[in-house]
């Protein structure tokens, strides 16, 4: 594996009493899709809700252990969340543009993080990320036009333009396909592939035919606990747990 | 033994590859038995026979193809799964390469039953027969069972068998150089000798896939 962006060490994370994550310990590298598979209530959702904090969100929620980017603790108290997430977007299950027109959702977090000096610097920047996004072609005689009034699969694109115009190091996608068709879907995952030449992205998704796709590293979660994490081509060939080859090949729910 | 799949029907459809495998096996290991009994009694009675089974189980591998094939487009097997559905395709293969044998040892019999010595040179002939039949047997076994030991231990018993082609053709030179009268019964010997030479290899292919399946390790890619 090359060098890690994101070194989680013994995490744990509790939802009142109930703990959802035993002990996680996972590097993930650089500029590299990184999925996170396992069944309904297995913890993948919570581990990457807790890289960028989204987690603190919920009040009963307790993380210990450690979570660092770039060496950098994530759970100092010294840490700024807004710019952290700034650094560590995140795409949702369900396209939720803002009810703005599409130029402004793109624009949105370059101004409140204050990242353009010009209107034509922001112009370029928003420009950048539609095409980055794959949906300039598509918007560019549009841009006022609301945001929400897209296609569901142009909405996630519209999203991901949104995140990534910020230029974070680490995108984070739950489930980002998943209220998706097969074509649309597939747009996005040939996005992801580009994408991947510029950002680190950890994808949360229930279609292992996904993560076989598009990822290069796949960790495998299992009641809470990383069962498996290995290069994405062995785990789905030969993973080297039981537990991964009985989910993978239909065998546990 | 693996546990179940959640979708019953995919279990079903993996067992029904293997069953076809397995029948299909035991039908080409009794075409290898049956050519090799005619060929000892010279007995052209048999060939007609023989032929027409072998179109029977080519038709048995174009039907384990068709299941695999469906598997794969319905199910999209990973992992363990998707190597029983692969490696059955090639088995299939294997054993319908190992039916054109028994066929091609079947129709020389016509070629030796004018030759009244016949019977004694192919003596070895038949030993070797009875060990790759007996090789067969077991592979069959180490696929039923995901039996990798057993697999190895077959892979281990295939240079008995190069050996005795080896001194089949020796001998059969030999002889020729003796008394050119018999060069073309000894000749068509050595091509015996050669076809169940070529069956040990192919069952020697199958033990290896039987490993490729159980343990996600091609010990022809890493050879």
């Amino acid at each position: 594996m090359s060098e890690p962006i994101i070194a989680a060490r013994d995490v744990d994370v509790f939802y009142a009493e109930k703990q959802a994550l035993f002990g996680v310990d996972l590097d993930i590298a650089a500029k590299q899709v990184t999925s996170l598979i396992g069944p309904s209530g297995c913890g993948k959702s919570t581990f990457l809700r807790a890289i960028n904090r989204m987690n603190d969100l919920i009040p009963i929620c307790r993380f210990s252990g450690s979570l660092k980017i770039d060496g950098q603790d994530v759970y100092d108290p010294a840490v700024d969340v807004v710019a952290l997430r700034a650094q560590v977007g995140m795409v949702f299950q369900k396209p939720n543009p803002f009810p703005k027109s599409i130029r402004e959702n793109v624009a949105y977090g370059l101004k409140i993080h204050k990242m353009t000096t010009s209107k034509s610097e922001l112009d370029d920047r928003i420009e950048t990320s539609l095409k980055s996004a794959g949906l300039w072609d598509e918007v560019a005689d549009r841009l006022d036009e609301p945001g929400n009034g897209l296609s569901g699969g142009q909405q996630q694109r519209l999203c991901i333009a949104r995140t990534i115009a910020v230029e974070p190091r680490v995108v984070l996608m739950d489930e980002p396909c998943s209220a998706l068709d097969p074509i649309a879907t597939a747009v996005i995952e040939e996005l992801i592939d580009e994408l991947r030449q510029d950002f680190t992205i950890v994808i949360v998704t229930h279609s292992m035919q996904q993560a076989a796709r598009i990822s290069q590293r796949t960790a495998f979660f299992h009641l809470g606990k990383l069962v498996e994490v290995g290069d994405t081509d062995a785990v789905f060939t030969n993973p080297r747990e039981e537990r991964t080859q009985n989910y993978i090949t239909g065998r546990i729910g | 033994m693996e546990s179940e799949h959640i979708v019953g029907r995919f279990d079903k459809d993996l067992t029904k590859i293997k069953n076809d495998i397995l029948k299909m096996g035991a039908l080409v290991n009794a075409q290898i038995k049956g050519a090799t009994d005619a060929l000892m009694e010279l007995d052209t009675a048999e060939v007609d026979r023989l032929v027409a089974t072998d179109r029977k189980i080519n038709g048995m591998a174009k039907k384990v193809h068709n299941r695999a094939e469906r598997l794969i487009a319905l199910r999209q097997p990973m992992a363990l799964d998707l190597r029983e559905a692969l490696l059955a395709i090639k088995i299939a293969g294997e054993l319908e390469r190992i039916g054109d044998h028994a066929k091609s040892t079947a129709k020389r019999v016509r070629k030796l039953s004018d030759n009244a010595n016949a019977g004694a040179v192919l003596n070895s002939v038949g030993e070797m027969s009875a060990k790759v039949q007996a090789m067969l047997t077991d592979v069959l076994l180490a696929y039923r069972d995901s039996n990798i030991e057993l697999a190895a231990e077959i892979r281990d018993r295939d240079p008995e068998v190069d050996d005795l082609n080896k001194s089949i053709f020796a001998g059969a030179i030999t002889a020729i150089g003796e008394n050119s009268a018999d060069a073309e019964t000894l000749v068509h010997v050595i091509i015996l000798a050669r076809n169940f030479e070529r069956v040990g290899d192919h069952v020697v292919n199958m033990s290896r896939q039987v490993h490729h399946i159980v343990t996600g390790k091609d010990l022809k890619a890493s050879a």
